[in-house]
């Protein structure tokens, strides 16, 4: 039995096909997100790479932003309980959460059987979210795939105290005309993410370890720095960005074994 | 249409069209109309000066513009809606302003009335347990009575000053049972029909308005009692707007069962005393009144009281309607929020913002809330 | 006593001197703490006269919470406050001293010091047994001393004083606050377990006088042009006013500098030698955590401080032995009054600085000192044709101050007044 987990962010859009509940046997993602043709299109990319159709998916289950718009779904799961699914199917044993995506962080609390108990989510500020690092990296002119290079060759990290994006980027750039080295901004800036973010775990309650998922966790400069901050160890899911989407799958999975037993 | 929903109906027009119910009503009765800032003035001086007494309480998904002149961004989208509209001459209709000070933003907002109408202001006391504080306050309504007086050019008697308590705690107690009759009723009362129900008192006369919900308890009272699939929840907060706010909790199955919101259930918690002074009886109601972030108090009972809420309504979670930049509001949080982890009680919290309600994050927020309880 | 009489305080400079009271007002809380003496936590501009009578040890939040935001102390405060549910939105020295508060319990319950106390560049302080707030500068401290009483369990005393709305201040207001006093003296019999001491009240409040004499005739050095006195000095001597009014550790400072500035005066020693270009009003708590930046930026540009309203605040002058004198010295804060008296004091404070400009901060933290910036500015303007500024700050949380944006701010302002002099220049 096939099903499918869409996952239609604010800035991308992720799928996966899963079989009988336990095998990945398609994964895709597309860098535009709702309001865009992304969704369609990483359906389209998600079947072409098996010799399936949609009419085999026995159950499609959407998540993400734009989880309601997606016509083809027969049900709709929010995010918290989609990436809590996905990232106890990934990283077995994970008790926090912690997703870092282009509009929001979340972090997510777990019990023993992986049950939500607790999450928290950024407010509307863009503080510590992937956009933050977007607009960060092009201040500095580093594409945001080298951030992470340039974080660990840092000595005497700068201080990026101000968690208004405004604020932060006049920031830097005062940083940048008193000639501090841009691996020193760099780490402050990833810092200044971790702070934020180490802050809703914090909210949550900080576990014997983390997970991480999302586009943030892709960059190891910020899966390092929240290390330090909470003092714990930090797992990074083997496919990050589509922890979403897998949940969702695994969800469609577990609702239509439950409706046909 | 049946019955209850043609008597609801009622309410809705009223409610998503305050404007044009205080126009018709000043048409009709020859009356004056005086704006109530929020919080909790004394409502009953305005209805014995024979005017209508009207709810300033923002306006659903307000566009603000020429306000961010005149605030900065970190006061509340309910202050922002707010002088917009005294600046693009919504507020032009009234005769006069009630103005109360109870937090920063509003004692500040009270020196820049840009509306036409002029504005009394008046201060609560906040150390309000001692008997220094009802003479204070008697006082300060004194300035009140004397300023409409002299603004509208009447007299307001003691006899009906009297007569308004009486109107007004006959409302209350109507509020008080609409409330408990609601809570049984999920399927009639959705939360945005609630809360419209309520929202009315603000720009009616309030014994009509009680004539009106006598009627629909009656009606609604004929209905069977259904057991609710969904999750029950008590909000607490200022407010909970807009309706595309409380829609996303129909969306995802929650009932309203009780609020302690101050535009609404704190309104009519309390009734105001009988006596012989209208003044001082009605300065006692707020020496009476607690539970509100806004009306200091250092027992802090507000954790106390929404925990016997919820289980009085039998609700399954609180839910907190943040309003933003409400530095009161934010205060009790760190407290209460501990109280409700030691006595068991589930509870999350939303961001309220009238003007930009991120509603696609809150739905985020309530579903994910839905799946865990 | 004895060991204090080896300190030489005759022969201190003001600036010494100010650095040995000020941390001894600490100390002594903390020797309270020791001897089973009580120590209260109280507002910046509360009465300290009422605890001071019984011989409670008084400390200052406000100004503590500076102190820890000016040795850069304030990260780790806020985090911990942030933690526990107050929201970032909440007053930045609440936050700080809800922070600091937490430690402390946290190492009372435990016996363990928190790794981020044992850090701190906090001064140190007991935990109080009882709190005194009074709103006459933000309806903040209401709810900031609310949840102080809350989660420590100890008493509050509350001195409110309404807002006035109308100016000079109601009968009936001071007659509240007289029997909010009254009560407070209740309560401090029963917290005491002794009768209130009248006597020793009266000589506190006629040493208070004494205190505020001095404090107010430092200011008078800012009328002089050029001055003598960088206003800049007036934040940190302030320290002493919230903290030591009731002591006479402020008295004995407060004329010593009153003694230096009349000495540079006749010396003719200014406070910027022969710099000083231009003279600026500062409306608005410092911004502790940038205390050196702000001033060194306005330094620069030759723009000395000259008026400032904040400072003016402490004086609490009134008649001893007349309660609702006392009492109408505590509300007519000019913050806490209607816009018209608010207006009157700011420009009487541009006025007598012969000032050139007006600096007002927007304080993410202080709504009550941001919220009629704009209305305050325009009245200069027109009243004085002084140009104003308005820049985007906080006084104690670091995230939401940018140096960058405000030199750009303190930019435009000094070549509006440079200009408006040279045009002005031109014209005589």
């Amino acid at each position: 039995m096939y099903t499918l987990g869409i996952d239609v962010g604010s800035s991308s859009s992720k799928a996966v096909i899963l079989e009988d509940g336990k095998k990945i046997i398609s994964h895709r993602v597309v860098q535009i997100g709702t309001g865009s043709t992304g969704p369609e299109r990483v359906l389209k990319e998600v079947l072409a790479a098996t010799d399936l159709t949609i009419d085999d998916m026995a159950n499609i289950i959407a998540t993400g932003y734009g989880r309601f718009n997606v016509k083809i779904a027969k049900g709709e799961i929010s995010e918290i309980t989609c990436h809590a699914k996905g990232a106890l199917f990934e990283c077995p044993g994970t008790t926090t959460l912690l997703d870092i995506g282009g509009q929001d962080v979340k972090a997510i609390k777990l019990n023993e059987q992986g049950l939500v108990m607790q999450f928290a989510m950024n407010d509307k500020c863009a503080a510590g979210t992937g956009r933050f690092l977007d607009v960060m990296s092009k201040v500095l002119e580093i594409p945001m795939s080298e951030m992470g290079e340039w974080y660990f060759k840092s000595k005497h990290p700068a201080k990026v105290s101000s968690t208004c994006t405004v604020f932060a980027e006049s920031e830097v750039i005062s940083l940048l005309s008193k000639n501090i080295p841009k691996e020193d901004i760099v780490a402050g800036v990833h810092q200044s993410i971790a702070s934020k973010a180490s802050a809703l775990v914090r909210r949550v309650g900080v576990g014997p370890d983390l997970t991480m998922t999302g586009g943030g966790s892709r960059d190891p400069g910020v899966v390092d720095a929240i290390s330090k901050e909470l003092g714990i160890p930090v797992r990074v899911a083997s496919h990050p960005q589509i922890i979403g989407a897998l949940g969702a799958a695994l969800l469609a999975y577990e609702k239509i074994s439950k409706s046909q037993s | 249409m049946s019955q209850i929903d043609e008597l609801i109906n009622k309410f809705q027009e009223v409610a998503n069209h305050p404007q044009k119910t205080v126009l018709d009503y000043k048409k009709k009765t020859g009356k004056g109309l005086v704006g109530i800032m929020p919080y909790y003035a004394p409502e009953e001086i305005v209805y014995a000066a024979g005017c209508l007494p009207v709810g300033l309480f923002g306006a659903q998904n307000p566009e603000i513009s020429a306000a961010r002149a005149y605030l900065p961004p970190f006061a509340c989208s309910l202050m922002q809606a707010d002088m917009e509209l005294q600046l693009n001459g919504t507020y032009d209709c009234l005769d006069a302003v009630l103005f109360s000070v109870p937090c920063d933003t509003l004692r500040c907002m009270s020196q820049k009335w840009h509306g036409k109408a002029p504005v009394i202001v008046f201060t609560q006391p906040q150390n309000r347990k001692i008997e220094a504080a009802v003479t204070f306050l008697k006082a300060e309504y004194d300035h009140v009575r004397k300023e409409l007086e002299r603004i509208l050019g009447v007299t307001i008697t003691d006899m009906a000053l009297q007569e308004a308590i009486r109107v007004y705690n006959e409302n209350r107690q109507v509020m008080r049972e609409f409330c408990d009759v609601a809570a049984l009723y999920p399927q009639i009362f959705t939360p945005v029909k609630r809360h419209d129900v309520i929202k009315a008192r603000w720009f009616m006369d309030k014994a009509e308005h009680t004539a009106w919900v006598r009627e629909l308890i009656a009606a609604v009272q004929k209905e069977a009692v259904h057991p609710w699939t969904g999750k029950k929840v008590v909000l607490s907060g200022i407010m909970a707007e807009p309706d595309e706010f409380l829609d996303i909790f129909s969306e995802f199955g929650f009932a309203v069962v009780a609020d302690d919101l101050a535009q609404e259930s704190r309104q009519y918690r309390n009734d105001v005393p009988y006596g012989i002074d209208p003044l001082e009886q009605l300065a006692t109601w707020w020496q009476d009144f607690d539970g509100c972030p806004l009306a200091m108090n250092v027992d802090k009972p507000r954790g106390q009281m929404l925990i016997n809420m919820a289980k009085k309504a039998k609700a399954d979670a609180v839910v907190i309607c943040m309003m933003r930049f409400c530095d009161p509001e934010e205060f009790d949080y760190p407290i209460y929020k501990a109280e409700f982890e030691k006595a068991g009680l589930r509870y999350t919290v939303l961001d309220l913002d009238l003007e930009s309600p991120s509603l696609e994050q809150i739905r985020t927020r309530l579903q994910a809330f839905s799946e865990i309880l | 006593m004895s060991e204090e009489k080896a300190v030489d305080i005759e022969s201190m400079s003001a600036k010494d001197a100010l650095g040995y009271f000020l941390p001894k007002i600490d100390e002594d809380a903390r020797k309270a703490k020791k001897e089973g003496r009580l120590v209260c936590w109280s507002a910046s501009v509360a009465p300290p006269e009422f605890c001071t009578a019984m011989d409670i040890a008084v400390v200052f939040p406000e100004t503590h919470a500076a102190g820890i935001g000016a040795r850069h102390g304030a990260p780790d405060m806020l985090e911990v406050a942030e933690n526990k549910g107050y929201n970032q939105d909440i007053c930045s020295y609440c936050r700080v001293n809800m922070g600091y508060m937490e430690l402390l319990k946290q190492q009372a319950l435990t016996g363990v010091t928190p790794e981020k106390l044992k850090n701190s560049p906090a001064s140190e302080i007991p935990l109080p047994d009882l709190v005194i707030t009074c709103n006459n500068i933000c309806n903040t401290l209401l709810k900031w001393y609310e949840n102080l009483a809350n989660e420590l369990h100890i008493p509050l005393i509350t001195i409110d004083v309404p807002f006035n709305h109308e100016y000079p201040v109601t009968q009936h207001a001071k007659e509240y606050i007289v029997g909010e006093f009254k009560q407070a003296i209740k309560q401090l019999e029963e917290i005491c377990g002794r009768p209130f001491n009248y006597d020793k009240f009266f000589k506190v409040q006629e040493q208070t006088q004494r205190s505020i004499a001095a404090w107010n005739k430092i200011a008078t050095f800012l009328t002089y042009k050029p001055s003598p006195l960088n206003g800049f000095d007036l934040f940190n001597y302030m320290g002493l006013a919230v903290a030591g009014r009731s002591l006479d550790y402020s008295e004995i400072t407060f004329n010593k500098f009153v003694k230096e500035l009349e000495a540079k005066v006749a010396a003719k020693k200014y406070a910027f030698g022969d710099n000083e270009k231009t003279r600026v009003t500062w409306e608005g708590i410092a911004v502790w955590i940038a205390l050196g930046h702000t001033f060194k930026e306005l330094k620069g540009k030759g723009a000395l401080m000259t008026g400032s309203a904040y400072p003016g605040m402490w004086d609490v002058s009134y008649e001893p032995g007349n309660l609702e004198s006392m009492a109408e010295a505590y509300t007519r804060t000019y913050i806490n009054c209607c816009l018209q008296r608010r207006g009157e004091v700011l420009e009487q404070v541009v006025r007598d600085g012969q000032c050139d400009g007006l600096i007002m901060h927007q304080n993410r933290s202080c709504k009550n000192m941001s919220l009629l910036n704009d209305e305050g500015g325009k009245r200069i303007q027109k009243n004085l044709n002084v140009p104003y500024v308005i820049f985007d700050g906080d006084q104690t949380d670091p995230r939401n101050f940018s140096e960058a944006q405000f030199d750009t701010r303190v930019e435009a302002l000094c070549e509006t007044m440079d200009e408006k002099k040279a045009s002005e220049g031109g014209k005589q």
